[in-house]
């Protein structure tokens, strides 16, 4: 994922939005029919975003859309918190909406067609759009393993069949599961997670991770120099590294999917402009091409319609993989998510 | 009437020419940092919980034990570095000074970021180091995600602070003085003992103290290039904020840290004078 970048138009966009707040009514009602402020994580995602959702939503409505960037989760909730929008509509992650819906961060989507006739099964989760979905993977360098490396987490945990260095991410809620899966736990079977037997699982790993990554740019340097040898990082990056020719294999075996939705931040005065943004966010042609552009997967199954079969087999949502992937469950995680990443940190440093 | 008026004294004038810094300092640095002392007993609820945590779990103690050690690591090894070459600059005709300081300033208009992932590469296992070693017919050497290649990074970043402050005073260093003691027969490193070092002993102790101070906040070059044991204060401080909204433990963490890098200044000014610290 390209999280990278930052939009100049957010200065304005601020600026612009605190006039707003402080404008009358009717100028208020005036910046409501033209314009609405969308979230977005800058860069390539930004441009697939542009191109394949908000170009075709303007045409459609005459609405501008102004994207603003970078994603911040602390913003929603000032926001919220002080009438002044900087942005109608931001995009997050599974655990990140749980905890807005619960901190009313978010508009109803109970009068959408996301809910009233969902598309398709999930449509809507928590107040979000369900947009697309991003997975952690593995890949090696396949000079280190000319025969083949791992084509599970067991056998990425196995140091004796695949010796050599690893590399995940510093993100507890996503290591855990993947720690479990590797220890024989059944895909289907994960969540609640038990979360004393994932760091036992850990413990097996740990002297061979030479160093936890907290960046993607960073993910993607340590395979390209060739300081790690096998390493769960996120597959778009992956597969960027592949486009490069970069002597790199991806494992789509046990892929780790954690979903992305569309929110609108609640008391926006673009409200129903927004609610409309976010019922044509998900049609299946357009969350087809940002999917395609984005490097992401879509959820509405139906947008597999509109890919073709070498552009599914980059996205960990295909129909192809369903069976070998899971999904993360943020809501059922089997504990504290803090807590448990608060223990993660301190058994690192340790 | 005289011309120019004599300012009186107490006069206004000189205040309200400090007022726009001062309230810009009240505004975006004493009120900030009032909260942050306050939210450190206040959130979730009124209490030193969050004190009493740092003091008793072993967790925070071993990591402001490690940044302190870093600190001081990095300072010593800014010292043994910057001494020299700040000396070659002090006694380089002013073209080669001027040179010199240019070089030495230039990673400053480079990002740290930049600098950090430069360091990744050089000490990578395919980097020119790991393959010089290697044509010398080693094993291939695991320099990085190391205490060393942390360290040798922050020296790095840090070195010209150090420089620029011995600089400063070596610079002042009448050169008759050198010169006249190795009339008299000293050795250039008797001259270097007994008479540069102790006229440069401020800038010294200045360098050491910035280096110091400044590297109690790193954080992003050890996640990035240290060993994953290897923990700084800051870096713990920023997760609780980020990803947890535990604002309260960070916020004490933070006092924590200021108070004891107001320490560190205190023991410098009761020696030294903090006047001093800029040359």
């Amino acid at each position: 994922m390209a999280r990278t970048g930052f939009s100049r138009r957010a200065a304005l966009t601020l600026g612009g939005g605190a006039v707003a707040g402080l404008a009358t009514p009717s100028f208020k009602r005036l910046r409501a029919a033209e314009v609405l402020h969308v979230n977005t994580w800058g860069g390539i995602w930004e441009r697939a975003a542009i191109k394949n959702l908000f170009e075709p939503f303007t045409r459609d409505t005459g609405i501008e859309i102004r994207p603003v960037s970078p994603v911040s989760f602390a913003k929603l909730a000032q926001q919220v918190r002080s009438g002044a929008y900087e942005f109608d509509v931001t995009t997050l992650g599974a655990g990140e909406i749980i905890r807005a819906n619960q901190a009313n961060l978010l508009e109803k989507l109970d009068n959408t067609d996301l809910v009233k006739s969902p598309p398709f099964a999930g449509a809507a989760f928590q107040n979000g759009a369900s947009s697309h979905a991003f997975a952690t993977v593995i890949a090696y360098q396949k000079a280190k393993y000319p025969n083949g490396g791992p084509q599970s987490w067991a056998d990425f945990w196995n140091l004796q069949k695949f010796p050599g260095s690893r590399c995940m991410q510093r993100y507890a809620s996503r290591v855990l599961p993947i720690a479990l899966v590797a220890d024989g736990v059944p895909m289907d079977k994960l969540y609640p997670l038990n979360i004393s037997r994932a760091f036992t699982s850990l413990d097996r790993i740990k002297p061979a991770v030479r160093t936890w990554w907290t960046q993607g740019q960073q993910s993607q340097q340590l395979l390209r120099d060739g300081e790690i040898d096998c390493i769960a990082l996120w597959h778009a990056r992956t597969l960027e590294l592949i486009d490069q020719n970069q002597p790199v294999e991806i494992v789509w075996n046990e892929a780790e999917i954690e979903r992305a939705y569309w929110v609108v931040a609640r008391g926006t005065p673009n409200r129903d402009n927004a609610l409309r943004y976010l019922e044509a966010s998900v049609r299946p042609d357009r969350v087809a091409g940002f999917c395609r552009d984005s490097m992401n997967g879509p959820l509405n199954p139906a947008a597999f319609n509109f890919l073709s079969e070498a552009e599914a087999a980059r996205m960990p949502t295909a129909p192809a993989y369903r069976g070998k992937v899971f999904e993360q469950d943020i809501l059922n995680f089997g504990g504290d998510v803090n807590a448990a990443t608060q223990r993660f940190e301190r058994w690192i440093g340790t | 009437m005289s011309a120019v008026p004599a300012p009186a004294r107490g006069s206004l004038g000189p205040w309200l020419l400090l007022a726009p810094l001062m309230v810009f300092l009240a505004v975006f640095f004493v009120v900030p940092l009032a909260q942050v002392a306050v939210m450190s007993v206040s959130d979730p609820e009124w209490g030193l919980g969050h004190y009493a945590e740092i003091a008793t779990d072993g967790f925070h103690l071993r990591v402001l034990a490690d940044t302190f050690f870093t600190a001081l690591v990095v300072s010593f090894c800014c010292l043994l570095l910057g001494f020299p070459l700040a000396y070659a600059m002090a006694a380089a005709s002013p073209g080669w000074a001027a040179v010199m300081m240019v070089v030495v300033t230039m990673s400053f208009w480079t990002s740290f970021l930049v600098r950090t992932y430069a360091w990744m590469v050089l000490l990578g296992t395919r980097g020119p180091i790991a393959r010089v070693v290697e044509w010398l017919g080693f094993a291939t050497p695991e320099l990085l995600f190391t205490r060393f290649s942390s360290t040798v990074a922050m020296t790095h970043i840090l070195l010209p602070y150090m420089v620029l402050s011995l600089y400063g005073v070596l610079k002042r260093i009448e050169p008759s003085l050198p010169r006249s003691a190795a009339s008299l027969g000293a050795t250039p490193s008797s001259v270097i003992r007994h008479v540069v070092l102790p006229l440069a002993a401020p800038g010294i102790v200045n360098g050491l103290t910035l280096v110091f101070v400044l590297c109690l906040g790193f954080y992003v070059t050890p996640i990035l290039l240290g060993s994953p044991r290897e923990q700084m204060v800051a870096g713990v401080i920023g997760q609780q904020v980020e990803e947890f909204l535990a604002f309260g433990e960070a916020s004490a963490m933070a006092v924590v840290l200021l108070a004891s890098t107001l320490v560190v200044l205190g023991l410098y000014h009761r020696r030294f004078g903090l006047d001093r610290l800029w040359g």
